[in-house]
């Protein structure tokens, strides 16, 4: 059941995914074996092939829309303990209104396990620390597309760091680079969204 | 000389039957209508709801009415003057008028003398907007870069400062800070010696943005209001990307961008009726491998040339996007790219063809070589455009009689009186034997263009400020770079 779990995941078949969950819920396998040997794992073959060109992302989309309708079933049952990989608090900061990028790293977080609280666009760092203060992640991601925003981008970096010492922050978008992460003092820079993946599971360790 | 900068027919090349344009019309109406525009400008929201659009101010969103739509179509002008500050370069965008200029608001260039991708500064704005001023076939300068050498709040008047300083021909651009907007407005008066003379011969106008899909929000749309009550003309692109921000179906994306850039275009009409707007489209595609926007894509070309034809069915101006390329320097795919998307969308008989001038690197870099080579590029496109003339004298059949079987026509007076006409010459292109250009040093297409961008940036005298004007504007503006 486990391995048909895994094949409808990679198939995008929500409907499938959940049937075969609840099969193998009847049959007895626990929630957790569930989440990390089939979901899951799914999910990191899903993220390999789309770094391979072989998924597209659209395909790499459906795929985790299936794992989620896998974990919807499972989710209750865990009883307390920790399904997410990793919690993370994410926007566009001040003044910048692009969000495509951002969406899609939030996309490509939760198809790999990470709990993501999405903050929108033009989002203050009053927002950000709010937030952070509320959800308490592990990592807060900031993403600016303008040169004008990435003062902003700064701004907010600099305040989480104040305040919210314990979290890290990641950091993107085009015209962001590793320099501009290391001079603020941002935990890290990712230039696309496979590597924001692996950046936040690295933060995370 | 002509009173103008030249002008070509677009038109020829259609993407879809007239039928359809009919169909993606109606599905627009039906969009606008029952689905309506989340506006969260709270004033625009009000001037739609004046006006009798259905409004809920709770969830922001604004239908619009089939009649409103008729009417600012009806009101908005079908044509609209963008002057140059020398008449030779005024364009008069309409029916399809095909123009090409620059565009992008890049970070970036490759540096002329080291090939390196550098930050942008006041000298490529300058140095862009000369080039712009030199090449025959660059219609008009869209700011195409970002000055990362100047303060955040001295940005908006150096970008124009520095443009206008440098081509007489017309200038367009975005702006960041509404500060901004009014002292670029007030830089432009005092250049014309007026309002009056600014707004009767317009040599500076606007880009505004709607978000996709199908969003207005809230500075850029005060923006646009203040635009147009100042009178000067004014586009209002949208850049639903296909895939991401629009449906993957390119029928899809050209639907979404129609209700967008009306939308924007309707709020315009409504606070001044027959204010000079364009209908806009910056539109392209998200690549579906990497997940990143593509300026080069073919699609792009088309969605480019259906709006076209949507606005010709409306009959507005449009301000449309094409031309660019996604490579990293100046090669052949930035070659093949570039060719194919402003020929597509030059052919379709768009006005105002931006972004068709220097662009690599998915509308994030420059280059002064890759600018020559489009120069070169948007020839070949404006001949194309140009078609075949038929006439009595062209079809020449007296001269094919008169040479007769087995003659030539290479010494014939009716060749020489043509052929310049006839035939496009182009200069970055190499036609020499292989061993003239072995004895010519072997230099590839981007290096022969390298060449003349040195020549142009060194040699080039554009019309400038008279001294007192300069020192004035300087005077003015403390933070001119
Ligand atoms: C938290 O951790 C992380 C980790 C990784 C992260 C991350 C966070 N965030 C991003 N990443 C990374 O992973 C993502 C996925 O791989 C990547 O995200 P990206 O966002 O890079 O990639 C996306 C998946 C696809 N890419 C995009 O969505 C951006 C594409 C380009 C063309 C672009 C678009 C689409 C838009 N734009 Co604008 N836009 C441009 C862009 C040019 C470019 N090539 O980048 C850029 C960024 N824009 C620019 C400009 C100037 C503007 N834009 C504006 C508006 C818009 C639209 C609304 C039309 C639209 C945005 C729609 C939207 N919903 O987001 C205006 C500003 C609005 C504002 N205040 O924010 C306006 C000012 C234009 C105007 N009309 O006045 C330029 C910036 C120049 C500058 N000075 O900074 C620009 C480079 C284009 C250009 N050459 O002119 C990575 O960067």
């Amino acid at each position: 059941m486990i391995q048909e779990i895994y094949t409808k995941v990679l198939a995008g078949e929500s409907d499938g995914v959940r049937s075969a969950v609840q099969k193998a819920l009847d049959e007895g396998i626990k929630p957790s074996k569930i989440i990390n040997d089939a979901l899951i794992k799914a999910m990191d073959e899903v993220g390999a092939r789309m770094k391979s060109g072989e998924m597209y992302v659209p395909e790499v989309l459906i795929a985790a829309e299936a794992m989620k309708a896998g974990l919807g079933l499972v989710k209750p049952l865990l009883e307390g303990e920790a399904y997410a990989v990793g919690k993370v608090v994410i926007g566009t900061v001040a003044g910048d209104l692009h969000d495509i990028g951002k969406n899609l790293v939030t996309m490509l977080l939760e198809s790999s396990g990470f709990e993501v609280i999405d903050l929108g666009v033009d989002a203050s760092a009053e927002v950000f620390l709010e937030a952070a203060g509320k959800h308490k992640p592990q990592i807060v991601g900031l993403s600016a597309l303008l040169t004008t925003t990435m003062a902003s981008m700064e701004a907010t970096v600099k305040a989480l760091r104040e305040k919210a010492p314990g979290i890290k922050t990641m950091i993107g978008g085009a015209p962001v680079s590793q320099q501009f992460a290391d001079e603020i003092g941002a935990g890290g820079y990712a230039p696309d969204g496979a590597s924001a993946v692996d950046l936040a599971k690295k933060l995370i360790q | 000389m002509s009173k103008v900068f030249q002008q070509y027919q677009g038109g020829s090349n259609k993407v879809f039957p007239g039928d359809k344009v009919k169909e993606i019309h109606e599905a627009s109406v039906h969009l606008m209508e029952k689905v309506g525009v989340k506006v969260h400008n709270p004033r625009a929201r009000q001037i739609f709801a004046d006006h009798g659009a259905q409004v809920d101010h709770g969830e922001a969103i604004v239908k619009i009415p089939r009649s409103m739509l008729e009417d600012a179509v009806a009101a908005a002008p079908s044509r609209v003057l963008l002057c140059g500050r020398e008449e030779k370069n005024d364009l008069v965008l309409e029916g399809t008028n095909t123009y090409l200029g620059t565009g992008g608001t890049v970070l970036y260039t490759l540096d002329l003398d080291t090939g390196e991708r550098r930050p942008t500064e006041v000298r490529d704005v300058a140095g862009y907007a000369k080039m712009t001023d030199a090449l025959e076939n660059v219609a008009f300068f869209v700011i195409n870069c970002y000055p990362q050498d100047v303060a955040t709040e001295d940005v908006d008047v150096n970008r124009f400062y520095h443009s206008f300083a440098n081509t007489s021909k017309h200038v367009m651009g975005g702006i960041y800070t509404m500060e901004g907007l009014k002292d670029v407005i007030r830089l432009s008066e005092e250049i014309a010696g007026g309002k009056a003379n600014l707004l009767a011969r317009p040599f500076v106008s606007f880009i505004t943005l709607i978000m996709s899909p199908l969003v207005m929000e809230v500075t850029y749309t005060d923006f646009l209001m203040e635009i147009v009550r100042y009178g000067l003309p004014l586009t209002t692109p949208a850049e639903p990307l296909a895939g991401a921000t629009a449906p993957v179906t390119l029928a899809g994306t050209v639907t979404i961008n129609n209700v967008e850039s009306l939308a924007g275009l309707v709020l315009a009409q409504l606070i001044r009726k027959g204010h000079p707007t364009l209908y806009g489209t910056t539109s392209s595609i998200m690549d579906m491998v990497t997940g990143t926007y593509m300026a080069g894509a073919i699609e792009s070309a088309l969605i480019n040339a259906g709006c076209a034809q949507m606005a010709q069915y409306y009959e507005i101006p449009i301000y449309a996007t094409g031309g660019m390329s996604d490579s990293k320097i100046p090669d052949c795919q930035a070659g093949y790219e570039s060719a194919a998307t402003a020929m597509i969308v030059a052919l379709a008989g768009a006005n105002y063809i931006h972004d068709a001038f220097g662009l690599l690197e998915f509308c994030t870099t420059l280059s002064y070589e890759k600018m020559v080579i489009d120069n070169e590029i948007v020839g070949m496109a404006l001949r194309a455009v140009r078609g075949i003339e038929v006439n009595e004298e062209t079809i020449a059949a007296d001269i094919i009689a008169e040479v007769g079987p087995g003659g030539n026509f290479l010494a014939h007076r009716h060749t020489a009186g043509h052929v310049r006409k006839e035939f496009f010459f182009p200069r970055v292109a190499d036609r020499q034997m292989r061993r003239d250009w072995e004895a010519s040093g072997s230099a590839d297409t981007a290096a022969r263009a390298k060449v003349m961008a040195e020549e142009i940036l060194r040699e080039h005298r554009p019309l400038g400020f008279a001294e007192d004007l300069e020192a004035l504007l300087r005077k003015n503006y403390a933070g001119i770079k």
